[in-house]
């Protein structure tokens, strides 16, 4: 395989932007119909995935070792799609017809051969992760929504049953297909420990124009049965927990694996202090301080600070949730676990690293192998 | 396009012609032998040779042209005339005209999305913006509510005051009587009027809400389940190469958990 032909050749051909991956897939579905139905009826941020994918694999082709682990997660995720080894030939073809459409005169039988081998390549550590995974987990799980409870303007709670049962880590995310809305998944984090009756707890927050968000909270949701990918996320204690107390910090339903993260803290033999920050634009946006405050009573290792950084009548902690977790200080002997917004998760770790707290004791969550 | 074809092959005064192949003669050889010389006839079998590998050449290039104008035919960049497309189009081109004919339809269908998603997030936004309006407004009303009863109240206190201080006659009791009696009457119409404005408020809210469920039920008649499909239809579901909507090369959809959001 030659490495910088390949790399040629790519640059060549994504020259041609959008056009790229829109022949691929009309080639795709032209030549395999049935594959359609498992893509959602706009294809626009789907052919932008095809693209960054392709892009990190071209340039790390020759490091295969870096690339293993996200192809195997790559492999691992498309299962809940209902991608199956037979997949792999058919999309090889297409892209390969792509690749020869686009590169002109230029396509020769060497290129082409380069282009089949690193698709081998890439189908074989993709398929490997995928049916090693069939043995651990099922594709996905029928996930029936048991309750709904508006909490806010624009937040509410689910409570859903999985089946079969699900096995997770507090603080790790699953992605959600709406009945309503399908073949468009989004990740939600489960908001409690896995408990007896198996329940997941979900904290939903309508974006504006999000397809998504607004299928789960709609009533309409009660009842219905969602798909549920596997659990992923890194945003869990260590194991064995380290028995350092815990700075939480959760803006909006970023509280949702903080919120599990404290559910598995509360089963502990002995439960480290936890020092939990919660924060919204207004008090209304504190969703779920009730139940927060009712664990505070229960344990007195817990605190709970409410923050609100856009209502000055507030009666209790207002401005930005970073600034008033900076002003308390002392974290020094604390793991942090930041959860919300990307804005304030970052200023929060910021604030946090330049007070002195090791990266290593800072935890947010990162789709490791997903990440471009 | 007919003239850059053909001056290829005459561009080379030097090429062997059809007639020169007809016309063409040797000198015979020498010593009264029958035959042609062997010199001559090597060197124009050795011309002929030549231009048969110019010929496969060129054929070569002209498929290579041929190529060419049939991938600008299909990308529509021809100036040509429909039936001129008609005959360059070959079977492989009908696949590749299929192709462009549901990425087209494709695009179309992405852009119909985008504008209903765009148009439900200009809704959002704007019911967001009539909340916060709503809520703020209400806010305000109940201050001013609460100021004019707050200072009502330190009246009726300090009358009551200068009251106790000043022997009262008869005429006076009677006044801060009626000033009592004016008192509670204000305060039940104010509790009133706050009651009256609040469920206002809720009657509008219900009525939000029984349009919301009404449309609802207009847009999925057959109930909440009409689009769930079932576990086993869902059997197959998802993308293949490439990632899809999550976590999946990085790429986050524009709701899921707001933190999970890029």
């Amino acid at each position: 395989m030659d490495v910088a032909r390949l790399r040629e050749s790519f640059g060549h051909v994504t020259a041609h932007g959008d056009e790229l991956p829109l022949f691929f897939y009309s080639d795709l579905f032209l030549k395999h119909p049935e594959v359609r139905d498992m893509f959602p009826i706009s294809m626009a941020a789907q052919r932008g995935h095809l693209v960054d994918a392709l892009v990190k694999i071209v340039s790390q082709v020759d490091s295969v070792d870096d690339l293993t682990a996200f192809l195997q997660g790559l492999g691992r995720d498309h299962r809940k799609f209902g991608v199956i080894a037979e997949h792999y030939d058919a999309v090889r073809a297409s892209l390969l017809a792509t690749l020869e459409h686009f590169s002109g005169p230029a396509w020769t039988p060497e290129l082409a051969a380069d282009w089949k081998a690193a698709y081998e390549l890439i189908g074989s550590v993709m398929t490997a992760a995928a049916s090693a995974d069939e043995q651990l987990r099922p594709p996905w799980w029928r996930g029936t929504v048991v309750a709904h409870e508006p909490r806010s303007f624009d937040v509410s709670v689910l409570f859903v049953r999985p089946e079969p049962r699900m096995d997770y880590l507090p603080g790790q995310s699953v992605a959600i297909e709406s009945p309503s809305r399908p073949r468009l998944w989004r990740y939600y984090s489960m908001a409690n420990a896995p408990r007896q009756d198996g329940l997941l707890e979900f904290h939903i927050r309508l974006i504006d124009g999000g397809a998504v968000s607004m299928a789960l909270t709609s009533r309409k949701v009660a009842g219905t049965e969602l798909r549920l990918g596997p659990p992923v996320g890194v945003l869990t204690l260590g194991q064995p927990v380290s028995g350092r107390d815990l700075l939480l910090v959760a803006g909006s339903t970023g509280l949702a694996p903080l919120k599990a993260i404290l559910d598995q803290v509360t089963t502990l033999p002995q439960p480290p202090k936890v020092h939990l920050f919660f924060g919204a634009r207004t008090a209304d946006g504190l969703y779920d301080l009730d139940s927060l405050e009712k664990m505070a009573a229960q344990h007195p290792w817990l605190t709970i600070t409410p923050v609100v950084s856009a209502d000055p009548r507030f009666a209790g902690e207002t401005g930005s949730l970073p600034d008033v977790v900076a002003r308390h200080r002392g974290w020094s002997g604390h793991d942090a676990y930041l959860a919300g917004p990307t804005t304030m998760v970052r200023d929060a770790a910021a604030q946090l690293a330049s007070a002195g707290m090791a990266q290593d004791h800072i935890h947010i969550e990162d789709f490791g192998w997903s990440e471009p | 396009m007919e003239r850059a074809l053909t001056t290829a092959w005459f561009d080379e005064q030097s090429r062997m012609t059809p007639e020169e192949l007809q016309t063409v003669t040797f000198p015979t050889s020498r010593l009264g032998r029958r035959g042609y010389e062997e010199g001559p006839v090597r060197e124009f079998l050795s011309a002929v040779h030549a231009e048969f590998v110019r010929l496969v050449n060129d054929r070569t290039s002209l498929w290579q042209e041929v190529q060419r104008l049939r991938r600008r035919i299909i990308a529509g960049e021809a100036d040509g005339d429909g039936d001129e497309q008609t005959v360059l189009f070959g079977a492989a081109d009908a696949h590749v005209h299929a192709v462009r004919i549901l990425s087209v339809a494709q695009v179309t269908a992405d852009k119909y999305v985008a504008d209903a998603q765009d148009y439900s997030s200009r809704l959002t936004e704007e019911t967001r913006r009539r909340r916060d309006e709503i809520m703020q407004e209400a806010q305000q009303y109940s201050d001013r509510l609460l100021e004019d009863a707050h200072a009502k109240a330190r009246e009726a206190a300090v009358s009551a005051l200068n009251v106790a201080t000043v022997p009262q006659s008869d005429e006076q009791q009677r006044a801060a009587q009626a000033e009592l009696a004016y008192l509670r009457t204000y305060s039940d119409v104010y509790r009133s009027h706050l009651r009256a404005y609040t469920e206002g408020i809720l009657r509008g809210i219900e009525e939000w809400e029984r349009k919301e469920t009404a449309s609802l039920q207009e847009a999925a008649p057959g109930g909440p389940t009409a689009g769930a499909r079932g576990p086993t239809a869902g059997a197959q579901g998802g993308p293949t190469a490439g990632a899809q909507g999550g976590p999946t090369a990085g790429a986050r959809a524009i709701d899921g958990n707001g933190y999970l959001r890029h």
